[in-house]
């Protein structure tokens, strides 16, 4: 039932308070003038936390709110992209906290990290909702954009510019490729929206099959690049390495979560039906898929010497992990999902707070210049550790927690083989994860040089982030009830 | 609800109000971290044997009136669920044992003793969860989280190689745990999620005999898969040949405390692990794949030997000794007979105390000596005419050396005996190859004293003092236990006979 747009608009809250706030934003930015802006900063950031704070207070409401489709059908809010969106909204304040405090961003250009942020922000709140192909194709677009003007800040930096010219270069041929494949499935099926697609798929002729078939891997590039699985996953790494820390952190949760959502949304809606040769080739390709993104991810980041490096390759890995979720077509992957993205969350956010505190330090983020942080700074080393633990999948942290869920979904479904090998993935993921642990607790210091500038709030901040790293893997109960609340409606 | 219903949450968390405890004193205050751990770790040993004393030896499997089940996580059938029986109650006395007299022979540590003591108390802490869990998923927790401090353990306070050491150890073992899992998770499935999944008891008894699974199109026995996988798991913890190579690294770069909870506690993780979990949910996957294991059994006496042979490290000639003796308890678990599996256990327990032992007074020479060597590199002796330098420390390492040997009227005879006994029937072939293991054990043992103690006394040896108080107080609880049970091996006996015969009634219908 389409309902009238101002109906559509009460649910759209959260998407135009953040839209709001960016604009808000931008005023401010351009009211001051350039000598006036060290004292609007502060100004600047509460601004963006409050746009931040009244969204997710929206959002969370929402998620008592029967779930519907608004703007003809185009948008569907359910709890499974809410619970998405809560989870991107806390990202985006967790980096912009960190962009303020890192110096690998110049002082003239935090402004427009954080509106640029915001309006990533904006695209992925979209991608996780999207209910058409055009809005899907939208919300990509809002995403890799903006994404691209981040990756690129630090404009005097070379490899920043790189970074931001790659990925507008990679982005730009797999958006391409997708829209020729929704053109495709278009033309096939005569509409875009995808509870029209779904009855659709159940009856197809052979040749409707054939043509289907590729188009669907086409579709498939364009997401698949967005969450960087392999064999599109080869920009990532360089863009890691190449933006600045706050930017690195801010794309390996934001974007590729919803990356994720809608890619778990999307495998719903076309394969959860019976839909015969099309389910079957669509899912062993992502079985396949999903098994080269997290060991193509995990071998690739033991070898690597920068602490960016190595978290852009590990959170390939991670990606390939929560694809396997999609794979499942059910209620407990996509309850593993949304577990994941959460826990994951935390992690990252304490490894990259962590790694930019070290970089600000020394100047570079090589895994050698955290040898001996536990004499240098113990709280700073037990909560990287601890990160790095729950990263590899070790109990009691929420780490393991998130990987037993995946592993049961995937269990669930009989599929032991891709078991087995995400198990022996951790493994190797342990290899270079401890390694990090290894430098810190048992090498010697470089020298005996404090880390200052890690102040009382600062830890504070780190505390808050590590808390729910070890507590999510105790008491889950609560985390795995809301996230099981969070039912998909694909209608 | 009883008076007793606490005990083993008392048991299980008291090493943890421990590490509470450490982690509140300063840094500076060394010996208050030390004594504070030491009166912890008694406590925990008085708390054991109190659960001794209220132990009813009649009873087969659980004791009703320890058990504790509380829900953790409902959505998973999640419990915490301990229990004890009479396989799981020596392990839990052992380790009470071992842990005190550690603290004990730790108190030489110089080096970041409040990190040291913390994380050894830790260590304890997850060493009862995994003997005491009755809940699949707690067990999976607790035998993970012990790799962490041991990842520590090993790491700060080790030799020379202790990161190499550390760190294969922990991979290792994450290899075969995580193997695990995915059979934990898979027997979740097939059981239909009721309400206790990931209950051991409840899985146990050979329920999934006709189940299949599907790998790559092909119908595989269910119970063989996971049993395989389940086996590796423990296997690599045992160690059982071909999975034994992190053992030797981890034993000689570990402190003398970790090697004696290595040795004496952590490699009956593995074994109890079959007896807990591999042969009661899977007896069917058990008894075909008894040949097998009595194989690698063997393999690991006689392997074990050659390789503890050939060392002139004395500590790695005990490690591999411990390979070999670990291999005995495999044979007894192959046999699954009564007197090969109460072998079995026994000996679990009684090179627990003999090697334990052994590693202490290793680490005991060596604070004197500062090197291992029975023969040095360039070809010279490291330790000569001990026997007339120290005559306190021969006395008790003859009396460990004879016990791991197998001596009669010391303990590990009355194992190996039993052991012997369980399998000569079955494996006839197999008992008489292992014989063999026996006499290469009194060589190499035999061999190294000899060169160790007797002989001329070489000039650095004469600097070296006896034992001191602290030291023979923490031995004569082991040397006791040595003799006793090697006399009078009747209270541990009776303690397993009725859980142990349970097991073996269960593996007899399949």
């Amino acid at each position: 039932m389409a309902l009238n747009y101002l109906a559509s608009i009460s649910h759209y809250i959260p998407e135009l308070l953040v839209c709001f706030t960016m604009g808000a934003l931008i005023l401010i930015e351009a009211t001051y003038g350039n000598d006036e802006k060290g004292s609007s900063k502060n100004m600047f950031y509460w601004g963006s936390m409050l746009g931040l704070l009244c969204a997710l207070i929206y959002q969370v409401k929402g998620l008592g709110i029967e779930p519907t489709q608004i703007f003809t059908k185009s948008l569907v809010i359910d709890h499974f992209s809410g619970f998405a969106k809560i989870v991107m909204i806390l990202s985006t304040a967790g980096v912009i906290y960190l962009s303020k405090i890192s110096k690998d961003l110049y002082e003239g250009t935090k402004a427009e990290y954080t509106i640029l942020a915001m309006g990533v922000l904006v695209g992925g709140m979209l991608l996780a909702s999207a209910n058409n192909m055009l809005l899907f194709y939208l919300g990509i677009e809002t995403l890799s954009l903006l994404s691209y003007a981040m990756a690129a800040l630090k404009k005097n930096d070379e490899r920043s510019t790189e970074a931001g010219l790659k990925y507008v270069l990679y982005g730009g041929v797999t958006a391409g490729m997708m829209l020729f494949g929704m053109s495709h499935i278009f033309g096939v099926l005569g509409t875009i929206n995808f509870s029209e697609l779904m009855p659709m798929l159940t009856t197809l002729s052979t040749e409707q099959t054939a043509i289907l078939i590729p188009s669907f891997l086409l579709f498939f590039v364009g997401i698949g690049y967005k969450i960087s699985c392999v064999p599109f996953h080869m920009w990532s790494p360089d863009v890691y390495e190449g933006s600045p820390l706050p930017v690195t952190a801010f794309f390996s949760l934001v974007p590729k979560f919803a990356g994720i959502v809608a890619f778990a949304r999307l495998t719903q809606v076309f394969f959860g039906g019976d839909v015969g040769v099309l389910k079957d080739s669509w899912l062993v390709l992502l079985s396949i898929v999903a098994a080269l993104t997290m060991t193509v991810g995990n071998v690739s980041a033991i070898g690597q010497r920068s602490i960016k490096r190595m978290l852009a390759f590990s959170s390939i890995s991670h990606a390939g992990v929560m694809m396997l979720g999609a794979i499942v077509l059910g209620k407990s992957g996509w309850t593993a999902i949304l577990f994941y993205s959460v826990t994951y969350l935390f992690m990252t956010l304490v490894a990259f707070y962590v790694a930019s505190f070290i970089q600000d330090h020394y100047g570079n983020d090589h895994i050698d210049r955290f040898s001996g942080l536990i004499k240098k700074h113990p709280a700073m080393a037990i909560a990287m550790a601890i990160t790095m633990f729950s990263l590899a999948g070790l109990p009691p942290l929420s780490g393991f927690v998130a990987k037993f869920n995946i592993l049961a979904a995937i269990i669930d479904k009989k599929f032991y083989v891709l078991a087995v090998i995400t198990a022996l993935n951790s493994v190797i993921s342990l290899y270079y994860y401890m390694k990090v642990v290894r430098v810190m607790v048992l090498k010697d210091a470089e020298s005996d040089e404090q880390i200052g500038g890690l102040g009382f709030v600062n830890q504070l901040v780190i505390g808050a982030y590590t808390l729910p790293v070890v507590l999510l893997g105790i008491f889950w109960q609560k985390l795995i009830a809301l996230a099981n609340g969070a039912l998909l409606l694909i209608k | 609800m009883n008076a007793h219903s606490n005990l083993l949450s008392w048991i299980l968390w008291m090493p943890m109000i421990g590490v509470l405890g450490v982690l509140l004193l300063p840094k500076t205050k060394e010996t208050a971290i030390r004594v504070w751990s030491l009166i912890n770790t008694v406590i925990t040993l008085v708390l054991s044997g109190c659960l001794y004393m209220k132990f009813d030896n009649t009873v087969p499997g659980m004791q009703e009136m320890f058990t504790i089940k509380h829900s953790w996580i409902s959505q998973f059938n999640i419990f915490y669920h301990l229990g004890i029986d009479g396989i799981s109650l020596p392990m839990v006395l052992l380790t009470s044992l071992l842990f005190a007299i550690c603290i004990l022979s730790s108190w030489t540590v110089k080096k970041q003793v409040k990190g040291y003591f913390a994380l050894l108390l830790m260590l304890q802490s997850t060493v009862y969860g995994v003997f005491l869990s009755m809940d699949f998923f707690l067990f999976y927790v607790y035998w993970e989280v012990m790799l962490i401090p041991m990842f520590f353990l090993i790491g700060i306070w080790g030799g020379e190689n202790r990161e190499y050491a550390a760190v294969k150890f922990f991979l290792y073992t994450f290899f075969g745990s995580i193997l695990m899992l995915v059979g934990m998770v898979a027997l979740y499935f097939v059981t239909g999620q009721g309400v206790d999944s990931f209950n051991i008891l409840a899985l146990s008894g050979g329920k999934f005999v006709n189940e299949t699974v599907n790998i790559f199109g092909m119908a595989l026995p269910f119970a063989k898969v996971f049993f395989v996988a389940l086996f590796i798991g423990f296997a690599i913890k045992v160690p059982v040949f071909p999975f034994h190579t992190w053992l030797p690294h981890a034993h000689v770069q570990a402190p003398t405390a970790i090697s004696v909870i290595l040795a004496g506690v952590l490699l009956k993780m593995g074994t109890y692990g079959f007896l807990r979990i591999a042969f009661p949910i899977f007896p069917s996957a058990s008894v075909y794949f008894a040949d097998a294991i009595a194989w690698l059994g063997l393999i690991n006496v006689i392997y074990g030997a050659f390789c503890a042979m050939a060392q002139t490290d004395v500590k790695k000639l005990v490690a591999y000794s411990s390979v070999s003796h670990m291999g005995f308890v495999m044979l007894g678990l192959a046999a699954m007979t009564v007197q090969g599996m109460n072998g079995a256990v026994l000996q679990m327990f009684n090179h627990g105390t003999s090697t334990a032992m052994m590693f202490l007074l290793i680490g005991i020479l060596y604070e004197r000596s500062h090197h291992r060597w029975i023969v040095r590199p360039d070809g010279t002796k490291g330790f000569g005419g001990l026997y007339t330098q120290l005559p306190k420390f021969s006395i008790v390492f003859i009396i460990a050396m004879f016990a791991s040997m197998g001596l009669p009227g010391l303990s590990g005879f009355i194992s190996e005996a039993l052991i012997f006994l369980g399998i000569y029937n079955r494996f006839t072939t197999i008992t008489v190859l292992a014989v063999i293991g026996l006499l290469l054990g009194a060589a190499y043992l035999l061999w190294m004293f000899k060169r160790m103690f007797f002989g001329e006394v070489i000039e650095e040896n004469k600097s070296y003092t006896d034992m001191n108080a602290r030291e023979i107080f923490y031995m004569v609880p082991l040397c006791i236990a040595v003799i006793l049970f090697g006399i009078w091996p009747s209270p541990l006996l009776d303690m397993m006979k009725a859980s142990v015969g349970k097991l073996v009634s269960l593996l007899a219908t399949f």
